[in-house]
């Protein structure tokens, strides 16, 4: 449970227990008590105001709680890694809706002596607790944790007086409240942020800055999440690990094609070509986790009777994924790959030489990207003018790819964007990116789906398996060809006096 | 939030038992358990060893929309909380009846606290009334302990046509309880029932002295015997429940 307060016991923690016995509080022997902090790297239960707690004993007690909810508590037999590690029940449902596809990860782990006190009323009913730690440290991390021993009292709902007087009397024993709770305390000490790791491409900007130092900025930034998901994605600990490395990536070749004569010559050709090789790593493995993660979404709707008979497809599928991850592991673990990431990290740390500047490096930084904005934006409309339905998909593809790269700016460079402007400039791209998005989600899976059918074929596979594979694709071929219809609808939304007005409000401040 | 209710039209057949040892294990599960004492007798509230006072008794309890969250304790589990009963709840009919919508309005009140909670286990008094018509409505699944005897048999019987002429009528889900496996015609009739009665639940409570120590014990049985028939007996139970709710 959450405490409703946590005092610092800097004397002798005995007399402490003394001011609460006289209350009528009972403590237990002290036990000796490890606690595990789970939650997912990007600290998506701390975000939600919970936290699970594993308390190892005969078997792991797990315990869910927050300020404003009711604890709740379920016995495995080792820590989940994954919602569906979990015994099914709202425990495992609330859990895995925070955390979709994350896994639960080890945040922090604390060992101490605790003991226990209870306030019982006339019937024996418990009315307040109380819990003393005594060396309280952070596992495998010597001399980190809470220096003194913390006593922690915790409100029992619908008992707040009793709690209260306890409260009381150590305040009128000049104990010291701790501005927050020891799980807290022992995550300062060791550094460890609760909030977990969010990748975001906005960092803070000034549109009067030069344009190096904001181009530099956005991509360290971009760097660091790179960085921070690496070993994520070499493990496969969780599916989004590889989405952050990969959008991360993506991202930092988007500004890195705007930055040319901001960045200098070589810099900016040796990291793009380094980066797109890093790129290309990445992109089999995700397109299969992502479909096979969505794998029911398209084989659900074929009815219960086909989705078993497309099994041989999702093996397949699997399989070359499990192929795509192996060689992604290797290039990662490349001494090509280690030199890219240090040499990028170096030179980004790096004052630049100031005989090496590009011609634009110390322009102001709001009008070169109000340029760079204004310039992806006329790319997009003149490109999406020449689709007519007979254009071929490959057209469409790049048309989605120009819609990406004008998106990444505004994210990358978002902060220097009026919020309100930049919101409603977005909400018209995005329409239109939707309909790009299905149309080439569709598009990749029937290429996917016609390319495994072939070698199914070959392999042997049942006629009925065939024959669902040809369902399956017809099904997606339709889907396709609906966002490609909708496709004239949704372009003549964005292109249109609205948006160029949103555009214009996106830039004006800035581009001065 | 899940709306159980554990009822009868008969008394003295195990519900408040019932109720207090399924919400243990529907926290043992990793449920956060909301138990509402409906029976003035306050036996639930008993069990769990709080104080059977409600503030401002019925007539506020049913009148004020914030009065049940203002009425919760927690009980020795913190994943379980009870609103208790005290006896103002002889009333209760009455003061429902004085509301716009008396058979809606124990789900109206149960509505502020619905994100608090995974399950709210309602017990509720013997007898057909306004109040467990007003359960009927808010609840998701009624569970109806059912003692091998055939009154009791005529009972759920009754039970079961009274909800079949309701719209949007609870799931029923009647049970064996109170069961002495020492006497054939007992183990008869409930092998009859779970064949014969469309719903019956599988697991049986056995009609055991470990049970009866929930009185003085004031704790639900897996907690002072983890190990008994009658905790295994309730554990299985609250399996075929969820399996039937939840699926």
């Amino acid at each position: 449970m959450t405490p409703a307060a946590t005092f610092h016991v800097t004397g002798n923690e005995r007399t402490t227990i003394e001011v609460l016995t006289d209350l009528g509080f009972e403590f237990g022997e002290p036990v000796a008590t490890t606690t595990t902090l789970l939650d997912t790297f990007d600290g998506r239960l701390h975000r939600a105001g919970l936290r699970l707690q594993a308390t190892e004993s005969k078997r792991v007690e797990l315990q869910l709680s927050g300020h404003h909810t009711t604890p709740a508590h379920v016995a495995v037999e080792t820590p989940p890694r994954v919602p569906a590690d979990l015994p099914p029940g709202p425990f495992r449902t609330r859990v895995a809706a925070l955390t979709d596809v994350r896994a639960l990860l080890p945040q922090l782990r604390i060992s101490t002596r605790r003991s226990i006190g209870v306030l019982r009323d006339a019937a024996g009913k418990v009315v307040a607790t109380a819990e003393l730690h005594e060396g309280a440290q952070v596992v495998d991390r010597p001399g980190i944790g809470c220096p003194a021993p913390t006593l922690e009292i915790h409100e029992v709902p619908g008992y707040a007086k009793q709690t209260e007087r306890a409260l009381e009397a150590l305040r009128a024993e000049g104990l010291e409240e701790c501005e927050s709770d020891r799980l807290t305390l022992c995550a300062t000490a060791a550094g460890v942020e609760l909030g977990g790791f969010i990748a975001t491409a906005t960092v803070p900007l000034d549109p009067s800055m030069v344009a190096i130092d904001g181009f530099r900025l956005v991509l360290a930034n971009l760097a660091t999440t790179i960085a921070a998901n690496w070993q994520g994605t070499i493990d496969q600990t969780d599916p989004e690990f590889l989405h952050d490395l990969r959008i991360a990536v993506r991202r930092s070749r988007v500004v890195l094609a705007n930055a040319k004569r901001v960045l200098p010559a070589d810099i900016l050709e040796q990291t793009r070509n380094q980066l797109a090789w890093l790129a290309a790593l990445t992109s089999t493995p995700r397109d299969l986790d992502t479909y096979l993660l969505e794998w029911s979404k398209y084989t659900d709707p074929l009815g219960a009777d086909v989705a078993p008979l497309l099994e041989p497809v999702r093996e397949l599928l699997e399989q070359r994924r499990t192929d795509g991850h192996v060689e992604l592991e290797r290039g990662l673990r490349s001494e090509r790959a280690a030199t890219l990431m240090n040499s990028w990290q170096a030179w980004l740390t790096e004052p630049p030489a100031s005989d090496a500047l590009a011609a634009r490096a110390d322009r102001p930084l709001g009008r070169l990207v109000a340029q760079r904005i204004a310039r992806a934006h006329g790319l997009l409309i003149e490109r999406g003018r020449l689709i007519d339905p007979d254009t071929p998909a490959a057209q469409v593809h790049d048309l989605r790819k120009d819609a990406k790269k004008l998106r990444y700016l505004l994210e990358c460079f978002g902060s220097l964007l009026p919020k309100g402007a930049r919101k409603k400039y977005v909400k018209r791209l995005k329409a239109l990116q939707d309909n790009l998005g299905e149309h080439q989600d569709a598009e990749v899976h029937v290429h996917m789906l016609r390319a495994v059918a072939t070698e199914l074929h070959e392999a042997g596979a049942s006629a009925d398996t065939m024959v669902a594979i040809g369902q399956l694709t017809e099904r997606l071929d339709q889907q396709r060809h609906a966002a490609r219809v909708e496709f004239a609808e949704r372009f003549a939304d964005y292109d249109n006096h609205a948006t160029q007005h949103a555009l214009d409000a996106m830039l004006d401040g800035i581009a001065e | 939030m899940k709306v159980l209710a554990t009822y009868s039209i008969k008394g003295g057949v195990g519900k408040t038992t019932t109720a207090v040892n399924l919400a243990h294990e529907a926290a043992a599960a990793g449920a956060r358990v909301l138990l509402w004492d409906l029976d003035p007798q306050g036996a639930a509230t008993f069990f769990v060893r709080v104080k059977p006072s409600v503030k401002g008794g019925a007539e506020r309890l049913v009148s004020s929309a914030g009065s049940l969250a203002a009425s919760i304790r927690a009980t020795d589990d913190p994943a379980v909380h009870i609103v208790p009963a005290d006896f103002s709840l002889r009333h209760l009919d009455l003061e429902l009846d004085d509301t716009k919508h008396p058979t809606r309005r124990l789900a109206e009140l149960l509505v502020p606290v619905a994100d608090r909670y995974d399950v709210a286990l309602l017990d509720c008094a013997p007898g057909i009334t306004l109040t467990s018509e007003s359960v009927f409505d808010a609840a998701d699944a009624l569970i109806v302990p059912t003692i091998p005897t055939t009154l009791s048999e005529r009972t759920l019987d009754q039970l079961t046509r009274f909800l079949a002429e309701q719209a949007d009528a609870p799931t029923l889900l009647p049970f064996a309880s109170m069961l002495d496996r020492r006497k054939r015609l007992q183990r008869d009739l409930v092998a009859h029932l779970m064949r014969d009665v469309p719903g019956f639940l599988q697991s049986a409570i056995p009609n055991a002295s470990i049970i009866e120590q929930m009185g003085t014990q004031r704790a639900p049985v897996a907690i002072f015997a983890p190990t008994s028939a009658a905790a295994t007996a309730f554990r299985n139970l609250w399996i075929e429940i969820t399996e039937r709710v939840w699926t």
